[in-house]
């Protein structure tokens, strides 16, 4: 009940935020992009945080979800709205192909093959040049202004459709976690065996996750493809600013909890920005050096995510309140 | 059921993992309503037999009938929807949940069974210190206690047939007794048990009728009195 207020009051704030920045500012896309990195890290939780698999091949559902979007509207006009939910379809489609072989592994190579799997997406959309445009990339047409076409001036919209975005895929991590389903996850996740002999088919369960986490993960492509208006295979297939990125972030927060990626990402995002902004005109690396070097000590300060500090910070809140 | 028909039916099983088979060729039958237990050395194959019935060995050759089904063809899930609850050796229960929640998950494949609350009612009648801590983390009870959680989340299944895996290992011997006194009260209601045990004089003292197993093969077989009254049984397994 609790988490709910602070989940509101963390809502409000995101609603009223974007409307202090400067609307052609940079401040503002970096709002957007934590909010949409905060989405996909969501996003990941459901299979890295509910079903214990921590998958290093998100990027592979990102991309599909990306470029199915955008290569329909190119070639066929449709609308990105539309070719969200086409790419969706085939980012579970793409989940379930992944999810099959590799979901009995475990740990270490479960992380592993999954890692493979969006590395290949990205060689893959590489080559295919005459699908993907290869290594040059795609740029998301321009077309006037509308709802209805996902096209805006100005980057307040997305902001917002970034911040809907996060709310739903909260509200399906939340809804997931408490259902019969989220049960049977904990049940798989604390004692694989014995969830097996009272007749949990753990096997079945896991796909189920990685399809909705898959599915989810791809319409978010459609998301970033839209504001960022140009991408190219190495972006959004890359390993270390996808796949790793929304594992971090979901693990720095908190993992298997709602706010844990929130708060993940409102850390990493804007830090990651303020370094390169700080540190990029001085030593070539400097910023990222910087920027590791905050997130070891974060990590050895708070080894179970930032959702130890909040929770600490709730219960100092809820004590004084009372006294 | 028919008393000429077998509950359990096990014919010529050869089990293992991977490379190394663990049993050769084991033949038991047990009939609805009984107590049967299984003795032996440690790694002699008792615990493979039930994880066999359970399906959790991947090599299994031979038949393996239940109550007129063929469990061959089965998966290991789907073994507690046809009436077969295993408490698995080690307890296993789920330890950052509460003893209601592991109770309520033995009973998923029932789950919209709607006496499910006089299910949990007739575990507490057996097991009262679990009523007790029915909203404590399983993790943090003693290992009497989780074993009594294990037993309880197997009988929320109502099952035809109880796998017991070692109940009583790494128990105190008030405990075991204890434990031993719920088995018999479980059986009197009318569910059959396989019980395995590596504590020869108490399996015989509940059960009514035993296999030994040697390496992997039953050695001898016969009613409780019989094995206790066997002088290699005595001489083996009971120190006397």
């Amino acid at each position: 009940m609790k988490r709910w207020i602070a989940i509101l009051a963390v809502i409000a704030i995101a609603a009223v935020l974007p409307l202090l920045l400067s609307p052609t500012g940079y401040w503002i896309r970096v709002l957007t992009f934590t909010l949409l990195f905060a989405a996909m890290a969501q996003v990941w939780n459901i299979i890295g945080g509910l079903a214990n698999q921590t998958s290093l091949g998100h990027a592979a559902f990102f991309g599909i979800g990306a470029y199915t979007s955008t290569i329909l509207v190119l070639k066929f006009g449709i609308s990105p709205w539309i070719g969200m939910f086409a790419g969706g379809f085939l980012g579970g489609i793409a989940a379930l192909i992944i999810a099959v072989p590799t979901m009995r592994l475990q740990g270490h190579y479960f992380a592993l093959a999954t890692l493979a799997f969006g590395e290949v997406m990205r060689v893959i959309a590489n080559v295919w040049t005459s699908l993907t445009g290869g290594p040059v990339g795609l740029s998301v047409p321009f077309v006037p202004p509308s709802i209805a076409a996902y096209s805006f001036k100005q980057l307040l919209p997305h902001a917002y459709i970034a911040l809907i975005a996060l709310i739903i895929v909260t509200v399906i991590f939340e809804a997931i976690r408490r259902s019969a389903m989220g049960y049977r996850l904990r049940a798989i996740k604390e004692n694989p065996a014995a969830a097996e002999v009272i007749g949990i088919d753990t096997t079945k369960v896991k796909l189920q996750t990685a399809v909705i986490s898959g599915v989810l993960m791809a319409m978010l492509g459609t998301l970033y493809a839209q504001v960022a208006v140009f991408f190219d295979p190495d972006t959004v297939f890359s390993a270390a600013s996808i796949s790793i990125r929304v594992a971090l972030i979901a693990i720095l927060g908190g993992v298997g909890t709602a706010i844990g990626p929130i708060l993940g990402a409102l850390f990493i995002i804007p830090v990651e920005e303020l370094m390169n902004d700080l540190f990029s005109s001085g030593a070539a690396g400097l910023s990222q050096l910087i920027f590791g070097v905050i997130l070891i000590a974060v990590i050895l300060w708070r080894p179970r995510g930032f959702i130890t500090v909040f929770d600490s910070l709730m219960a100092r809140f809820s004590n004084k309140a009372r006294s | 059921m028919s008393a000429s028909q077998p509950l359990l039916e096990i014919k010529g099983l050869n089990a293992g993992y991977g490379e190394i088979e663990v049993l050769h060729g084991i033949d038991l039958q047990m009939f609805e309503g009984e107590f049967v237990c299984i003795i032996g050395a440690n790694t002699a194959g008792k615990s493979t037999i039930l994880r066999a019935i359970s399906r959790l060995v991947p090599h299994v050759t031979g038949t393996l009938r239940f109550a007129g089904n063929d469990l061959s063809s089965r998966a290991s899930h789907d073994i507690p929807t046809l009436g077969i609850a295993h408490v698995p050796e080690g307890r296993h229960v789920f330890s950052d949940m509460m003893v209601e929640e592991n109770l309520m998950l033995g009973a998923f494949t029932a789950r919209h069974a709607k006496d499910l609350s006089s299910r949990m009612e007739g575990i507490f009648e057996l097991f009262p210190r679990l009523r007790e801590r029915r909203g404590q983390l399983a993790g943090t009870l003693s290992g009497g206690e989780q074993q009594m959680v294990a037993v309880g989340r197997a009988l929320m299944l109502q099952p035809k047939l109880l796998l017991l895996d070692e109940p009583s290992h790494g128990l105190a011997p008030k405990v075991v007794e204890e434990m031993h006194d719920a088995f018999t009260k479980i059986h009197s209601r009318g569910t059959s048990i396989l019980l395995v045990e590596q504590n020869v004089g108490l399996a015989l003292d509940v059960a009514t009728r035993g296999y030994v197993l040697e390496s992997g093969r039953i050695a001898l077989q016969g009613t409780s009195a019989e094995l206790n009254e066997n002088p290699a049984v005595r001489a083996a397994y009971l120190g006397i």
